[in-house]
């Protein structure tokens, strides 16, 4: 496939948008570096560098005969994951390693696959069933699920919510498991036969960035040593927010009953 | 606490996830079922080395194998299913325990459960990139 040069400097401009958008469905650092490289060799590069790392996306791009060109693009992405998005880049990013699509047409079908989101009611019923699940599985009742359950919606309305103002992931969790720890703590003194453990067990196996931190531990057992650093610093970070919050809720929740 | 009713809990706890992750529907069962095996490993394990780390280690290189399994079969990635079979193996209980008894002031229990929680994530991580560099040899010298 050859490609003019305006053409070639807008596929590179495509393959940052599709690495920055992996990253936000929560895909591996190694896996967004294999797919651009891929990508690149697939439309005629005879030279593709690709860095990733939770930050940044550097590539680098040379056509044969011609002068590199090279991109960085700053990325701010939390880890999250999203299956939904990730599944059609991958599909998308697989289907152009075998027949790369025109450089426009690719261009457009990442800007569908961005737009492209869950529904809210879906993502409800996710975290109220996770919620209810966990807190029966670490040995609460059936009504200790239920509160879980009504508490995790909470949760899902304010990461809504909160998710829209630019407020760091640390400060966010802060903040939620300050106002959750409040709620629950609130709730189990008024009907004492609700444990206030479990249904804060099940809400915050929601928050906890127990994934990021496994991410990041196998990042740096793989070979992808700085990327797992930064999640690993990041993710306890969160972690230390999250439990302050709660800490913070407790004490009151205990100098108040 | 009844090892039935918590394999159950484990099918709905990683249900719930693949619902929140977005996960397409036909994906569902599939994901959801490798929580449940890998919980149910887990318990097995743990019973009979009374080990917590050994149980969960290799209950995420189970679930690694699992998801490595299904991805291919599927043509998806192997994150789509690795994510919602090791959800109940995080470790959410001791890491709210550690804090619970960190506010009561009771520092001995804390740390004993905060040392807990982080040797469950690194057996979790381990487990699972065990399996990964498994696979990458096995590629490297097939090509």
């Amino acid at each position: 496939m050859d490609l003019t040069r305006s053409e070639q400097s807008s596929l590179l401009d495509s393959m940052l948008e599709m690495g920055e958008l992996l990253l936000d469905c929560g895909a591996e650092v190694s896996r967004v570096e294999d797919t651009l490289s891929r990508l690149g060799a697939a439309y005629g590069a005879a030279r593709t560098d690709v860095f990733v790392i939770p930050s940044i996306i550097s590539i680098s791009m040379e056509f044969a005969g011609e002068k590199a060109l090279t991109e960085t693009r700053r990325i701010h992405s939390n880890g999250a994951n999203d299956f939904y998005r990730l599944e059609k880049l991958n599909t998308l990013s697989r289907g152009c390693c075998v027949e790369p699509l025109p450089v426009s047409e690719l261009r457009s079908s990442l800007d569908a696959v961005a737009a492209g989101h869950k529904p809210l009611r879906v993502i409800l019923g996710g975290s109220a069933l996770a919620a209810f699940s966990f807190a029966v599985f670490f040995g609460g009742s059936i009504w200790d699920g239920l509160a879980a359950a009504v508490f995790a919606l909470a949760i899902c309305l304010l990461q809504e919510y909160l998710g829209r103002t630019e407020l760091n992931t640390a400060a966010f969790n802060l903040v939620i498991s300050l106002l959750i720890g409040l709620g629950v703590g609130l709730l189990a003194a008024l009907l004492p036969a609700l444990h206030m453990d479990k249904i804060l067990i099940g809400d915050i196996m929601l928050l906890i960035p127990g994934l990021a931190m496994t991410n990041a531990v196998r990042n740096m057992l793989v070979g992808d040593t700085i990327s797992g650093a930064v999640r690993l610093a990041e993710s306890l970070i969160w972690a230390v927010a999250l439990a302050s919050g709660f800490m913070i809720a407790l004490m009151i929740v205990r100098a108040l009953f | 606490m009844n090892p039935a009713v918590q394999i159950a809990a484990a099918f709905f706890g990683s249900l719930g996830f693949a619902l929140l992750f977005g996960l397409r529907r036909r994906y569902l069962l599939p994901a959801s079922l490798g929580g449940m095996l890998s919980w149910g490993l887990y318990l097995l394990l743990d019973h009979l080395l009374s080990s917590p780390f050994l149980a969960c280690f290799a209950a995420s290189a189970f679930s690694t194998v699992y998801a490595e399994l299904l991805a291919r079969l599927m043509h998806s990635p192997t994150t789509l299913f690795v994510i919602p079979a090791v959800i109940p193996l995080v470790p959410g209980s001791s890491l709210y325990y550690a804090m619970s008894f960190a506010v009561h002031r009771d520092m001995a229990s804390a740390r004993a459960y905060g040392s807990q929680t982080l040797e469950l994530a690194l057996a979790i991580a381990a487990g699972m990139s065990f399996v990964l560099a498994c696979r990458e040899l096995h590629t490297r010298r097939k090509s």
